[in-house]
């Protein structure tokens, strides 16, 4: 690895740690080798939206050429958001793509990805379903954000409505996480996302 | 020694040698232009080589200068912000609003130069939630660099008009990884998030010192200055590297010293009577039909139900298996049943018989260079049957013409596919299989081996096909432009 790269994380890593973020738990920064190429993010979801009170870790690959090209972010935690991916965990984020600058950090990354959680692009998506559902049924967005966020990020609000209706899928005998998704996606109608399962 | 200076002193050094360069290749360009056509020359256009392109864009932005008085490289910028319309750059630059000016070709305004720079960093930009907050603020005589997050002496710090500074090294390296690594020469901006302003060539010169860095720069701005320009396309040719400028855009044809006639309009060969429109979508369905096309002449005629090897003994093909316990009713071309081709096939036919012409003259065509050889070959073994220089010169002159011909031709059948039946089309075919049967006859005399004894009977075959040969392509030429000027032409498929 280049040695700039590895010197930049290594400070980076330095900052992010006494950061006044990360006293706060808002975030936080793991270190996955001793080359400095792999970490693992985590981002607390932002108070006042479907992800307050939910954890999301990330995915973080150091490029060689880091910091003149930005790092490779994605989502290991499932998340239900207009620019994230609910397969992949991809993100469309600007400062990801082109708008990235070198003299950007790790840690801007991080609250710029705590900034999306607040306020979605969904003119800009990446997950196109996803960003119907945003567009067109609000409240029905919201649940299935927060049903996500206690499911899959340790949030603390459990939709009881939800949740049986995952239950009687299962009863059904569909695999819970693929049930989650056909409901997610057919806004909740279990005749619907029966079918979509099935086709 | 400035090095803005630097990066136009090294080209302008070169300006001596371009002069040598230049009187070398005047003789050249004229000599190849000299044949049958006279297009040419109703078309001026100059041929420039590497270094009188790289001067060519000094003297653009000299010329500019002279008038709005800003640094060459603040102007290389601006022109390129206006794909090196002088005229536009300066309209706009006297009667527009010259800060929203600067503001979209992305470099700091003149007028608020030296303000940001050499003090403080607390320029604007970072006034977004996303944007870092500026680090580099000078504490004394030490900074921190926002890149390397090192902390150094302000005097290694430096940075655009915008004010923000990094450490040189850093520069260097994010300047080399844009340069080398993504080919970027014009866009570079000021690593700064959201800051954007445009890195000059100054600043590059400046700050990398790695000479194949600097070369691959200097490469890429010229060849987004030929890109950008309206008035210059690269010549065509593999490895050619030199440009053709005109003084206004034409589909017109254009000779570059390295042989390779073009149209500047399309940079496809030229490619009269067709216009540039068809002869584009001709290549795209070309391309797009060449597997099929490949398919069929892969596939060997075999009758498809008994395999019996069989042979097309007409222009028909709707082929009967001769197999007479066989007699499968069948499509030579596709070689499935006859019964489903309809419309579709015959368009496809249509389409093989204008393609297989096109291709065969083209393949042709490829052969020059060696008929040439053979030519001179030829030309000197009649010298020595007692024939002078002068007197064997009409074989050259005769491939010349079968060339052309041959050139001519091939566009024809472009031409012809996309037109629509009409009095004026009946004769244009007729003076196309005129020329094709005389081109042929033409290129037979030449294959033909010469002996002494018919050498003399020889030559004024030769002579007198070529010359026909050449009346009948200049007649079948002003027959098209004439169809185009009165708007004789009427084509099939959508425009
Ligand atoms: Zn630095
Ligand atoms: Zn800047
Ligand atoms: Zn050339
Ligand atoms: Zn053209």
């Amino acid at each position: 690895m280049a040695n700039i790269a590895a010197q930049r994380i290594q400070r980076e890593f330095r900052e992010v740690i006494k950061s006044e973020e990360v006293a706060k738990c808002h975030i936080k920064l793991e270190l996955k080798n001793d080359e400095y190429t792999e970490l693992k993010g985590e981002i607390a979801g932002p108070p006042d939206t479907p992800y307050d009170g939910g954890v999301f870790q990330l995915d973080i690959i150091i490029p060689e050429t880091y910091p003149f090209n930005p790092p490779k972010v994605k989502f290991i935690t499932k998340i239900w958001h207009p620019n994230i991916s609910s397969v992949t965990g991809a993100i469309c984020l600007d400062i990801l793509k082109d708008q990235w600058a070198a003299a950007m950090t790790l840690r801007t990354v991080l609250l710029s990805l705590q900034a999306l959680l607040s306020a979605a692009e969904p003119d800009d998506p990446q997950d196109a379903v996803v960003a119907r559902q945003y567009k067109e049924q609000q409240s029905v967005f919201r649940q299935t954000a927060k049903h996500w966020t206690y499911i899959y990020a340790k949030g603390p609000h459990r939709e009881a409505e939800l949740e049986a209706k995952v239950s009687q899928l299962r009863g059904m005998g569909f695999e819970e996480h693929k049930a989650r998704v056909a409901l997610s996606t057919c806004d909740w109608n279990i005749q619907r996302a029966t079918d979509h399962l099935i086709s | 020694m400035d090095s803005e200076e630097e990066m136009y002193d090294e080209s302008e050094e070169e300006e001596v040698s371009d002069d040598d360069h230049n009187m070398v290749m005047e003789p050249e360009v004229s000599s190849t232009t000299a044949t049958y056509d006279s297009q040419d020359e109703t078309y001026p256009h100059e041929v420039l080589s590497p270094e009188m392109i790289v001067q060519h864009m000094i003297d653009c932005i000299k010329d500019v200068n002279t008038i709005v008085e800003l640094p060459a490289t603040i102007t290389r910028i601006l022109l390129n912000h206006f794909k090196w319309d002088k005229e536009k750059l300066i309209e706009k630059y006297y009667d527009g609003d010259q800060e929203k000016l600067f503001a979209e070709a992305h470099i700091i305004s003149p007028s608020r130069r030296g303000q940001a720079s050499g003090s403080s960093n607390q320029v604007s930009v970072s006034s977004t939630t996303r944007s870092t907050r500026s680090r580099a603020a000078a504490t004394g005589r030490s900074a921190d660099c926002e890149i390397c997050f090192s902390t150094l002496p302000t005097t290694v710090m430096t940075g655009l008009e915008c004010g923000h500074l990094f450490c040189e090294q850093c520069w260097s390296m994010y300047l080399t990884s844009k340069i080398l690594h993504e080919g970027i020469s014009e866009t570079i901006s000021c690593p700064a998030h959201v800051c954007g302003i445009l890195v000059d060539d100054a600043t590059v010169m400046r700050l990398v010192r790695d000479q194949r860095v600097r070369l691959k720069y200097q490469h890429l701005i010229t060849n987004s200055f030929v890109e950008c320009n309206r008035l210059l396309r690269w010549c065509p040719a593999a490895d050619c590297g030199r440009a053709i400028r005109v003084n206004y855009v034409d589909s017109k044809p254009v000779t570059c010293t390295c042989g390779h006639r073009f149209c500047f309009s399309c940079a496809e060969s030229w490619h009269d009577p067709v216009k540039c429109f068809w002869l584009k979508k001709w290549v795209k369905k070309c391309d797009d039909d060449s597997e099929t096309s490949n398919w069929i002449a892969a596939n060997t005629k075999e009758c498809p139900k008994c395999q019996v090897t069989i042979e097309k003994d007409g222009g028909c093909n709707h082929m009967i298996c001769r197999n007479q316990s066989c007699k499968a009713d069948f499509c030579w071309v596709c070689l499935g049943p006859w019964e489903p081709h309809g419309s579709s096939w015959a368009a496809l036919q249509r389409y093989l018989h204008y393609c297989n012409r096109y291709m065969n003259h083209m393949q042709s065509l490829k052969f020059e260079h060696k008929l040439y050889a053979k030519i001179k070959a030829k030309m000197e073994e009649m010298q020595k049957h007692n024939m002078s220089w002068i007197e064997v010169q009409f074989l050259k002159k005769a491939v010349d013409v079968l060339c052309q011909c041959r050139q001519t031709l091939m566009f024809t059948y472009v031409f012809a596919f996309y037109l629509k039946k009409n009095n004026q089309s009946i004769i244009f075919e007729d003076n196309q299989r005129d020329l094709e049967q005389a081109t042929e006859q033409l290129s037979e005399y030449l294959e033909r081996d010469i002996t002494s004894d018919i050498l003399i009977d020889i030559k004024q075959k030769v002579q007198d096909k070529f010359r026909y040969c050449d009346t009948r392509r200049s007649v079948l030429l002003a027959h098209v432009h004439e169809g185009y000027e009165k708007e004789l032409w009427e084509y099939q498929g959508s425009l």
